[in-house]
């Protein structure tokens, strides 16, 4: 009987347990969750005076967005929506993989059009401090 | 308009040219304020861009406070 009682009284502290803290866990952690949401809020704004319609809608509806190169008419830069790669495409095809970061953490929006502004208007300078892998077939 | 970006999304700062024009103090103070940010991020190693709807976006050396729209983005590295 006592076996049963200490089985039963672990099992409820177990769910109590978890239940009790959790508004204690929930107020230290709202700050960072809120900060977070809102930074995330403002960077899609910017996203959206930044962008076009059509090219808004290739970001949310294909994962990226195709950036034509300035300089080399078949050229493009393949920026996904969140962190990774950038595709290099020349003549239809994948010729180059690219890694540049801010070096400040950013929302991922931010970092999509960190990556389109500066191959818009400073094309030379990012391709200088990105770091390159060739892609061979 | 100055755009700031940073890990919280992005600072603004506004100012009406017109009013700095007609010598409004509060929008001469956003403009000081805003040149200010601007050439402290610059010092940082943060790249400024004019950016205007239908017209290619400009990099830009020194604050323009006739642009609608600067934006800046921190220093980037090969990743």
């Amino acid at each position: 009987m006592s076996f049963i009682t200490q089985v039963l009284a672990t099992l409820g502290w177990i769910v109590v347990a978890p239940l009790a803290i959790s508004p204690i866990v929930w107020l230290i952690l709202q700050p960072y969750f809120k900060g977070w949401s809102r930074a995330e809020r403002r960077a899609a704004d910017l996203l959206r005076d930044a962008l076009t319609p059509e090219q808004f809608r290739q970001l949310v509806w294909r994962g990226y967005l195709e950036i034509p190169s300035p300089t080399e008419p078949q050229r493009v830069y393949r920026v996904p929506r969140t962190r990774g790669y950038i595709q290099v495409i020349e003549n239809g095809r994948a010729v180059m993989r690219l890694c540049v970061q801010p070096v400040e953490c950013l929302p991922d929006a931010d970092v999509v059009v960190l990556h389109k502004l500066m191959i818009e208007a400073n094309e030379e300078n990012y391709l200088k401090k990105a770091n390159k892998y060739l892609c061979i077939e | 308009m100055l755009r700031v970006m940073s890990r919280r999304g992005d600072d603004r700062v506004t100012w009406d040219e017109q009013k700095v024009l007609a010598g409004d103090p509060e929008a001469t103070a956003a403009i000081r304020e805003a040149e200010r940010i601007f050439t402290q991020e610059r010092a940082k190693g943060a790249t400024a861009f004019r950016v205007e709807p239908g017209k290619p976006t400009q990099r830009i050396e020194q604050f323009d406070s006739t642009a609608e729209q600067i934006v800046m983005v921190p220093r980037v590295v090969g990743g």
